[in-house]
This record gives structure tokens, sequence and C-alpha cells, in this order.
């Protein structure tokens, strides 16, 4: 119902993809064949693969392709298609994958019970976008009876109440002051980019980790448990502790089922292979986000960031800035902005509408007009939304060793906890955006 | 087990009614819901809300030469009849048909008369009039404080609207006359010619099609009034042509489709002096164009 409530065209393709893989799930753990259990794994990746490089990357690769061998003054007889992208696919997709990788290396038995299945694959809190929940973790909750544990709710509601913070107060009014600057970069100084820029990154911290803290927080008062989707990712000290806390779900499933099997097939090739291993992960983190060279770039890009830890043998060692002090030290303090620079360099990519709009965004970015002023017009918001983000980046600080900010049980009277809460609703109803934007990760 | 989810449900209450709370209180203090981009609109809908306005057999629309142009007091002296004037600022054709759809099922007119010039053929549809006309009849009529939600905007923009934006008040009917001292005004913006026509001339054109259509349909009569423009309007015979072709264009869907056109064009009788700009009427204008119509309306509205 809900899926169908935002296109119902899409549910037949759902179903369909759910029950194909639910019988080869239960077909794979039957059989005594390893054989047949590969071809039947293989018979749900290629349909899990297909319909996902159809649905989302034919015309790009299509057009790719065009481009390609028009330098050789070629011009194909082909077309791309009308293609409307269905709603959630890639999330979904790699919940059928994981399913049948699991089952066939014995880390999980499959479920005879298809309503569990069904529920798992459509689980609606995170159906659209995430997180990319496991069938080791979801489907053992699925099965068994839940009972309302009011602590669970509890944190649930106050989850819920701090993605909405950061979805419509942060998010949406981000958005309304980086769109039109990236809509007329070419006629701005440079401060204003690096100030879209800088918004646009927020942007998309607080309007996908809002969603997932909304998702997470409606799991919860269902009585779910659904792992963290965000570590405070913008206190990462590197690259790699960045990677370790933004989008975990899609990142730990890269992890587990491409990066560790093309590390230890190219294993023999030293660091050199573990580059090759990082930078082809990182690619497909790249592509998975929608089908532009843009997106192949910013993965890309992120991928040679890593090759600095690699060649001086940091890249597992975990930074850890101090759990209770309410300041970073200067160092730490360092890390964690030039982290953040280096990944903001990338977010304009990952908004720009070609390689190229970025790269001109970049050359008019490295100018002397950085120095300028810039005239903002609507000034209240503008003021509002810059508080928001340092009470959305001051909480996620001092509260960096909880799941989420409003994790406050410590404050040990109810009256204070009641006036933190309705300070927050406060803020939200008095400065949520006038304009809601859609999720970002909705569309891939 | 029930304990616990009383107990939720309690603590969960206890932040949501405060919230309830606040809006009622917000309402109440006449800062409205935003609920189209119009202001004018917005708190013309709430104010016919208060006033329980129901089965308005004359229903005047249109944009602010509707509002300006209509003495209420000599329409209601004349017509033994609920009357009621719907006009706002700036309502296109395309406009007024959406709004028309909706008036006509919840006030169940026998008469339309829709006040236009020129200047209402020369821009887009605004869609935020559909956030009120999808609205639920509970939610128009008795809940309208709902709107904050249906259509969510900040406390700051409610806020900020009533101090920055409120319209000035119209009469009982809906209605309101100019009276406006010219001394002071900025005479290029009052002499400013709009336009015309535009690229949505044509789509308001077809909706002035489907609106008659869809009123005939409903059997009620639409009398379309040409207000006056003011004569150095079209001072030019390229500017008259354009004008007149736009009088021959809407006399004849309206009249194709069994309304009433009625034209008060006349730069001798409705000299400079009456109007404020080149298509609002002062006060008086107003009461001699009114009269004017009165009379016409006595030969079809028994």
């Amino acid at each position: 119902m809900f899926y169908a409530w935002w296109d119902w065209r899409f549910l037949f393709l759902l179903i369909g993809c759910s029950l194909l893989n639910y019988f080869l799930g239960i077909g794979i753990a039957k059989s005594n064949n390893e054989q047949h259990k590969r071809f039947l794994l293989w018979m749900g990746v290629l349909q899990g693969l297909g319909c996902l490089l159809f649905f989302k990357y034919y015309n790009f690769f299509i057009k790719s392709f065009i481009s390609a061998v028009a330098a050789f003054n070629i011009k194909p007889d082909i077309h791309t298609l009308n293609i409307i992208l269905p709603l959630g696919i890639s999330f979904y997709t790699f919940k059928t994958l994981s399913y049948l990788l699991d089952i066939k290396s014995g880390k999980i038995k499959p479920t005879y019970d298809w309503v569990v299945f069904f529920s798992y694959i459509a689980f609606f809190p995170c159906v659209l976008s995430g997180p990319i929940d496991r069938p080791k973790t979801l489907i053992p909750q699925l099965e068994k009876k839940r009972e309302f544990d009011y602590n669970q709710a509890s944190d649930g509601m106050r989850q819920i109440l701090w993605g909405l913070f950061k979805k419509i107060v942060i998010a949406d009014n981000c958005a309304s002051f980086a769109d039109p600057i990236f809509a007329h970069y070419s006629t701005l100084p440079a401060s204003s980019l690096l100030f879209g820029a800088f918004l646009f990154t927020i942007q998309v911290y607080a309007d996908f980790s809002g969603y997932s803290d909304m998702a997470i927080g409606l799991s919860s008062l269902l009585g779910f448990k659904i792992n963290l989707n965000f570590d405070s990712p913008f206190f990462a000290q590197n690259i790699a502790d960045f990677w370790r806390r933004w989008h975990i779900s899609l990142t730990s499933w890269l992890t587990d089922y491409i990066f560790t099997p093309l590390s230890i097939y190219f294993r023999d090739y030293g660091k050199a292979g573990l580059i090759l291993a990082i930078l082809l992960n990182f690619t497909l983190i790249g592509i998975w986000h929608g089908a532009n060279w843009t997106f192949v770039l910013f993965g890309f890009i992120n991928g040679l960031y890593f090759i600095p830890l690699i060649l001086r043998g940091t890249i597992n060692k975990k930074k850890k800035a101090d759990k209770d002090g309410l300041l970073p030290s200067l160092s730490v303090f360092l890390n964690i902005a030039a982290t953040f620079l280096l990944v903001m360099f990338t977010f304009v990519l990952f908004r720009a509408d070609s390689v190229s709009q970025a790269f001109d965004y970049y050359r008019r970015l490295f100018s002397m007009s950085i120095f300028s002023s810039f005239e903002v017009t609507e000034k209240v918001n503008a003021i509002t939304t810059l508080i928001a983000i340092f009470i959305m980046l001051a909480a996620e600080w001092l509260q960096r060793a909880k799941e989420h900010p409003l994790q406050i049980d410590f404050i040990k009277g109810f009256a204070l906890r009641a006036t933190i809460y309705f300070a927050l609703i406060g803020y939200i109803l008095s400065f949520s955006a006038i304009k809601n934007a859609d999720f970002i990760y909705f569309k891939f | 087990m029930k304990r616990p989810i009383n107990k939720f449900i309690l603590k969960t209450l206890l932040f949501i009614i405060p919230v309830f709370v606040f809006f009622e209180v917000l309402f109440r203090l006449g800062f409205y819901p935003v609920i189209t981009n119009s202001t004018f609109f917005d708190v013309k809908m709430l104010t016919v809300q208060k006033q329980h306005v129901k089965n308005v057999k004359l229903l005047a629309i249109g944009s602010s030469v509707a509002l300006y142009e209509l003495d209420s007091k000599i329409i209601t002296h004349n017509f033994n009849m609920p009357y009621y004037n719907f006009a706002s600022w700036g309502l296109q054709i395309t406009d007024t048909r959406v709004l028309l759809n909706s008036f006509v099922k919840s006030y169940h007119p026998k008469y339309v008369v829709l006040c236009s010039s020129f200047g209402d053929f020369i821009a887009p549809q605004n869609d935020t009039y559909l956030n009120y006309t999808s609205a639920s009849d509970l939610i128009k009529d008795k809940f309208p404080e709902l709107f904050y939600f249906k259509n969510y905007n900040s406390i700051y923009r409610v806020i900020r609207r009533k101090i920055q934006e409120y319209p000035p008040e119209a009469d009982n009917w809906g209605g309101a006359l100019l009276r406006v001292k010219k001394k002071g005004l900025n005479n290029d913006k009052l002499n400013k010619h709009d336009i015309f026509p535009t690229k949505y001339t044509p789509s308001n054109y077809a909706a002035l099609v489907s609106l008659s259509a869809s009123l005939k349909a409903q059997n009620v009569k639409l009398i379309f009034v040409e207000v006056p423009v003011k004569a150095s309007y079209a001072n030019t015979d390229r500017a008259k042509q354009i004008l007149q072709a736009h009088f021959n264009k809407c006399e004849a869907i309206v009249e194709r489709h069994g309304g009433l056109y009625l034209n008060y064009y006349n730069t001798t009788f409705f000299t400079d002096s009456l109007f404020l700009d080149q298509v609002h009427l002062q006060a008086a204008g107003a009461m001699i164009l009114t009269r004017e119509i009165v009379g016409d309306l006595k030969k079809v509205i028994h």
C-alpha cells in the first residue's frame, strides 16, 4: 500500500522480484548440488542487476556508447528509451542480492514464511531510500513476535524529531540557497560558490541522514532495531574514517560483497592491488548514486583520496577523537576540517549536471573573487539556517558516543528534557523551509 | 503490556496537544495560515468562512477590477438575492476557472458576474489556488486552522506575512472601493502599460471557453463584464485594434456558450479623471459603472 501510494506501476516489479528471490532462496538452501546452487544464485544476481542496469543505467550506457563511437564518425542506429526509474530499486535490489549471497555462503537460512520475506524486501520505513538492512538482522526480527517496548518507542520518537529537524529545517533551507547558486554559478563570485558548495554538502548530509533517522525511528516505533546509517561523518579525521561513517549500510554492503572479494583477488599485488580494489569499489559507490559521469568521477576521486592512506599504511588505523571532550584538540579539529574540505570538493561533482559544469564550477571557485563579499536575499532565513547547522553539529559532537543526539536520558529532570524537545519542535515549526524539497536519495 | 502503551500515548499527546493549541491561538490572533501565494485571497476566504456565507445567488468574481469596480451597496440595494464578491487581486482567467469550479459547487449561484479587463489574460495560472480548492469542505467551512498543516508554512512566514503584506479590509459583501489620493504617488507606475497580448493569453482564452461551457452545463448564467480602460492606454491605432480584437474574442466565446457579454469600454463616458491607473476606477467611477451594470442586469435578472 505504502509503495503503491508513491507509484503503483512499479508494485508489480517489486512483487515479481520478491517472489522470484523468495523461491530462489529456498532453492539454494535445499539444493545439495553446488553447481545447481550457483546456477540459482546467478539467476537471482542476473535478475537483480539486470533490472537495475535496465531501469537505471540503460540510457546512460547508450548515450555514452553513442558519444564514444561518435569520435570515430560512427552513428549507430540505437536509441535511448523513455524509462522511469522505479522507486527504491537500488535499495531493494541490494537487499535481494545480500539475501541470496548470504544463503549461498551459509551465513543465513532462508525464510519459508513468504509474508516475512516480502516484509523484509518492502519494509516500509526503508523501502524507498534505505538503510539497506541485512537479512541477518531484519528477518529474525520479522519472524519473532514483538512486544511494545516503551523505551524503544520513545527513542524512536526522539529520533524522528531529530530527523525532521535535519530534513525540513536544515536540508530544505540549505537547498533554497544552494539551488540558485548552482543554477547561476557562472554569474557569481567564488565566495558565493564556496558558500553554495558548503551548503550543498550540509544539505546532502541533513537530507539523507534526516531521512535515515526518521526511517530508523519509525522502525523503532514498530519494535524493530535498524542499524545506524550515519555516524557523525563530518567529525571523521580522514577519508577512510569518513566512509566508515557515511551511508554505512551501503558502504558495509559493498565492503562485504565487492571490496573484500576484490582485495582477496588482488592480494598478490600488494598495495597496488589494494588501490585497485578501492578504486573499483568507490567507482561502484559513485555509479550506484546515479547514471551520470559526475557520479562515476565522484566515486573515483573519493577512491583516489585513499591512496596516501594506503601508501602510509594507515587506512585501517582508526583515529579516535576524545569521546568525552567538550572541544576537539587542535590537531583533531584540523583533521576534521581538512576531511570536510576534501569531501565538499567532491560534492560539487555530486550536484553538478555534467562533468564540464563541475569543472567550470571548480575553475570559478579558485579565483580571486573568493575574497569578495556576496549578497544573501533572505537574511533571516540564512541566519536561522546557519544557527540550525551549528545546533546540529554541536549536538552531534557533544552526543557523538550516542546513536542520535536526542538520547538525553542522562538529564534526570523530565521538565528539562521536555524543554529541549519543545525548543526543537518550536524551531522546526518556526523556521522550516518554505518549499519542501524532495529527498535527494529518492532518485537513487 | 497495556500500561507502557498508555504511558507512551499520553506522553506523545503531551507534546502534540500544545502544538495544536498554539496554532489555534495563532489563528484567533489573526495570523492566518498561508494557503495560496495571494495574501488577499487567503484572508478573503477565511473571512467568507467566518461570515458563514452560503447560497450566493449572485456571485461576482474576477481580479482587482471586479473587487474595486462593483459597489456592493448599489448591487444589494437593487437585487433582492444573496450576493457576494469573491474577486481577488491578480486573478487570471485560468485561476478564475479553477476557483469557479469550486465556488459553484459550494455556493450554488444562479448568476456569475465576471468582471474582466485585458490584464486578466496576460499571466500563467497560479497553481497555489489548488491548495484551497483541493481542500475538503470540512477544512474550508469548519476547521480552516487545519490549513496550517495541510499546506505547512513556517510560523516565521505566517507572522511576516501578517506584518508586511496584509491587505485592506473588504466590505461585508467582499467588495471594496478605491479612494486613493493620487498626490505623492508614482505617476510612471500608475500610467504603466501592461503588455498585451502575451504568450499566456491563449491559455486564458481557453480557460474562458471551458469556464463558459462549464457554467452553461450547470445551468448558471455567465455575465461577462468588460470594464472600462483609460483612454491613454489605447492611444495608437495598433493598440485600439488589439483591444477591439480582444473584445470580439471574449464576446464570441461568452455568447457562444449562452452567456451575456457587456462591454463598458467608453473613453468619453469614463473619462481619465475617474481612473486611478490604466484600468482601475476610483470610487466615483466604480459607482457610475455599477449603476450602468445594474441597469443592464435588470433586463436579465428577475
